[in-house]
């Protein structure tokens, strides 16, 4: 049961945040794009906080905070959007779509770590 | 014409007239030309140049190269392999095409004598400089790949060549990223190329003896996420969210990708902005350096007179810090 999932098509993205929460005490799921973390985030209720890039194949990061919202109907986890988008028509609406957080890339995990750990619980 | 400070051009230089060695050499730095000579004058040592990756701009010939007439046959195989690089033909009377025997003057950009370099110069600046590349564009895309490219490889000091255009169409290495490149004043593409086999092995370097066995595949992930830093670096700097991308039409072209020949077409016959930048190992100074390079071929859309750095870049959240809403 995991505390929290990692969307990023890139493995090399997917890898270093992984890893570095992992060293960090979290536990930690992979997905690897919107879809797989739609499925992931569905069948593993422990998941607390979603850290999910916003350009990816099949299903985009946003879409994917969309749906969670409401085809899964999962009102309280945390989603945090890490990628290298930074424009404020992207932002807002990552906001309607009850985002918590937007992390531009590259991820400096030192930076936010004690705020994932409290989103994680 | 391109910043005169900041980008350069390769040519090959296929000129045995000892007499005008240095006055050519002189001429090409003024005009920041980077002249390279074969060391076997000969055709078959040409080829060889020409299918290794040098980044050609073009090429300076003289008519009489290898012996009488020789550089005209010579100028034909030149053409008939690599027609994307301009050939300037170095006469010794007459700055002109006409009259050339038993050869198509299809094969050549210009012809040029030493007596007129002056106007030569116009020549080359219509050609290889045609394309105008703004300094503080080519700063910024310099700024943002080196940091990109440090952020992927901690373990490595990340160093950056001279810019210069290219003509040549050549892939280097064996592997190469591209994205599309897409704002209201430029339209084209960005690729990354480099060796698989060292690459990976700076990769297995920093990853330590205990990680899990790294394949093309890390390779790959790596040089998509460089990729994928670089564009969204650039985006925020240079495209942002103020351009109104509504009214641009999307035409695109096909691009032509010839593995035989290692050839790459985007349909554009205008110089490409090259960077080459070089890993190499913190803990290894003596270790080669690990090449990338970096094209930019914006073959849909070019306005640089449109360019310009986004003015709200310096309020911008600096890249890894959390943003909460």
């Amino acid at each position: 049961m995991a505390q929290i999932l990692v969307v990023d098509d890139s493995s090399t993205v997917r890898n270093e945040v992984c890893d570095f929460l992992k060293a960090n005490g979290l536990t930690v799921t992979a997905a690897v794009d919107g879809k797989d973390g739609l499925d992931k985030l569905r069948a593993d209720p422990a998941i607390k906080l979603v850290v999910s890039d916003v350009n990816m194949p099949n299903m985009d990061g946003l879409t994917m905070a969309e749906k969670i919202r409401g085809e899964l109907g999962n009102t309280t986890v945390n989603i945090i959007m890490l990628t290298t988008e930074n424009s404020p028509s992207m932002k807002e609406r990552g906001k309607a779509a009850g985002i918590k957080g937007w992390i531009v890339k590259p991820f400096s995990g030192a930076a936010v770590i004690a705020t994932f750990k409290k989103l994680a619980v | 014409m391109t910043d005169a400070a900041l980008v350069m051009s390769k040519v090959l230089i296929l000129d045995d007239a000892s007499e005008h060695f240095a006055q050519i050499k002189q001429f090409c730095e003024e005009c920041r030309l980077l002249g390279i000579k074969p060391n076997v004058g000969s055709q078959g040592g040409v080829m060889a140049i020409l299918r290794s990756n040098v980044d050609l701009g073009g090429i300076l010939l003289y008519e009489n190269y290898g012996g009488q007439a020789m550089g005209l046959t010579l100028a034909h195989a030149i053409h008939a392999a690599r027609p994307e690089l301009p050939i300037f033909l170095r006469r010794d009377t007459e700055a002109s095409l006409t009259g050339l025997v038993g050869t198509d003057d299809g094969a050549f950009c210009a012809a040029f004598t030493m007596s007129d370099l002056e106007s030569f110069k116009a020549v080359l600046e219509s050609s290889i400089f045609s394309r105008v590349y703004p300094t503080d564009l080519v700063r910024g895309i310099t700024e943002m790949t080196l940091s990109s490219l440090q952020t992927l490889f901690k373990t490595c000091t990340v160093e950056v060549e001279a810019p210069y255009l290219v003509k040549d169409q050549i892939i280097y290495g064996e592997v190469f990223s591209m994205i599309a490149i897409e704002s209201n004043w430029c339209r084209g593409y960005m690729m990354l190329q480099t060796e698989e086999e060292r690459m990976l092995d700076l990769l297995r370097h920093a990853a330590g003896a205990d990680a899990e066995p790294l394949t093309f595949r890390d390779l790959n992930s790596v040089l998509g996420e460089a990729t994928n830093l670089i564009w969204g670096s650039f985006k925020n700097r240079y495209v942002g969210f103020r351009d109104d991308m509504s009214g641009l039409t999307q035409t695109q072209v096909p691009i032509i990708i010839n593995h035989q020949r290692r050839y790459i077409s985007f349909g554009s016959v205008d110089p490409q902005l090259c960077l080459k930048y070089n890993l190499l190992p913190l803990d290894d100074p003596q270790a080669a350096p690990v090449p990338v390079f970096q094209r930019f071929v914006f073959n849909l859309s070019w306005s640089p007179d449109q360019f310009s750095e986004n003015p709200s870049v310096e309020a911008l959240v600096d890249s890894g810090e959390l943003e909460m809403f």
